[in-house]
């Protein structure tokens, strides 16, 4: 991997549409070359700022025309389409469940950080660290990001810490926790917010559970395949560090 | 009783849907319209959508709408370009209202998103606003993947250049 094969790959990798080799070679590659680190970084930086421009929503006329327009033709619905559409339920139901409960960008937050948590299991790329120490863990993320990721070992609590590393949120870059339960994993993805949220997100896709909190300007996003119980139990006890 | 599940399938995209719209067309009233539109087809289509993600199905419905509605406007292919050189607005003649939006940050990315040609435009909102796949995106656009992933790339280094990202001091604050 040189600086040339970067160019080709940038996007596809700020993006993570690179296959998992690629954007391992990739990573290797920005961990000696600083020129490469910054066009990457100026990546992250300009998906937040395309992010930060504030989201069209349709005005509330439209919504009440649109909403207008169905219940005319609820009269004129028929027996037929009425089949159709049972069968929609059933394919895009669950799907659009998940939807209508949170909000867009917490889906789609959601779809990404369950499909970090998968891709560092599959790759075994869980670590750029290894320790159970977390004075070793904080410091390793000093200069890797913009923000400092706040590390607590939760051992006494049955969750030990065992890694950390690298990892990306919505396109920006996080800090990824390892904890341990007895055979399960946990990773915890943490960056910088300027949202304010209170209390405790629930969430399930695939079969991961996810909890996602605001705290002192970080958002923390936990997913397991831990039960409901137990990844509760994990989010409350790292809550109250 | 399809109108209950359409309520329930694309109607929580209608935000969505006026997004994307906005962007494309650049103007509130002409967005509005266009959803509109999109949504009476919508309507009418609605038993062809099986299990389709719903979101990308209102998403290719706005922007057919929104493409004959311009080429039946203009009766030229040229308003719109598909190999992204197509006309861009008037770079230097922004009015006072622009004007002032670009004394802030959020209105300078605003405004060089808006003079980014339509198809990196749409690439550009699509990944970064919307948070779609490139694979969804090119469902949405009909092109290739590889398509998205060099539209999105000129896209942003378009925007890099008039925005030159490592220079603003909003970064080191938040």
């Amino acid at each position: 991997m040189r600086c040339d094969d970067l160019e080709r790959d940038l996007d596809a990798y700020v993006d993570r549409e690179l296959s998992t080799d690629s954007a391992a070679a990739l990573r290797e590659h920005l961990a000696t070359c600083a020129a490469c680190r910054l066009r990457v970084a100026d990546r992250h930086v300009l998906g937040r700022l395309v992010r930060s421009v504030p989201y069209h929503d349709a005005p509330d006329r439209l919504h009440a025309r649109v909403a207008g327009r169905v219940q005319r033709v609820r009269f004129v619905s028929h027996v037929l389409t009425w089949a159709a559409a049972a069968a929609l339920v059933v394919s895009v139901g669950g799907a659009l469940l998940l939807r209508s409960t949170a909000s867009r960008d917490d889906a789609a937050t959601v779809e990404d950080v369950v499909d970090s948590h998968v891709r560092s299991l599959m790759a075994e790329h869980l670590f750029d660290v290894r320790s159970t120490d977390q004075h070793t863990v904080k410091p390793w993320f000093l200069g890797k990001l913009d923000f400092s990721p706040p590390v607590v070992d939760l051992a006494s609590a049955g969750f030990p810490l065992v890694g950390g590393r690298l990892d990306y949120v919505s396109g920006r870059p996080a800090a990824a926790l390892v904890y341990e339960r007895q055979k399960h994993t946990i990773n915890v993805f943490i960056c910088p917010t300027s949202e304010i949220r209170l209390g405790m997100t629930e969430r399930s896709l695939r079969g991961f559970h996810v909890r996602h909190w605001v705290r002192d300007g970080m958002a923390f996003w936990a997913v397991a395949d831990l039960n409901d119980a137990e990844l509760t139990e994990f989010a409350r006890a790292l809550q109250a560090t | 009783m399809a109108s209950r599940v359409f309520e329930e399938t694309v109607l929580p995209h209608l935000d969505a849907a006026f997004n994307y719209a906005r962007w494309l067309t650049r103007n509130d009233a002409e967005a509005e319209d266009v959803v509109q539109d999109a949504c009476v087809r919508a309507i009418r289509f609605f038993p062809s959508l099986r299990d389709e993600d719903a979101r990308g199905w209102l998403f290719a419905i706005v922007r057919n709408t929104w493409f004959s509605r311009v080429s039946r406007r203009t009766g030229a292919a040229n308003a719109l370009s598909l190999d992204g050189n197509g006309v861009d607005p008037a770079d230097g003649a922004l009015d006072p209202e622009a004007r002032l939006l670009q004394q802030n940050v959020v209105g300078r990315v605003r405004a060089a998103i808006e003079q980014l040609p339509v198809d990196f435009r749409e690439a550009l909102v699509l990944r970064e606003i919307e948070g779609m796949s490139y694979k969804e995106i090119a469902s949405v656009v009909r092109v290739p993947i590889g398509t998205v992933m060099s539209r999105l790339a000129r896209a942003r280094d378009r925007l890099s250049a008039v925005l030159k990202p490592s220079s603003l001091p909003m970064e080191r604050v938040r």
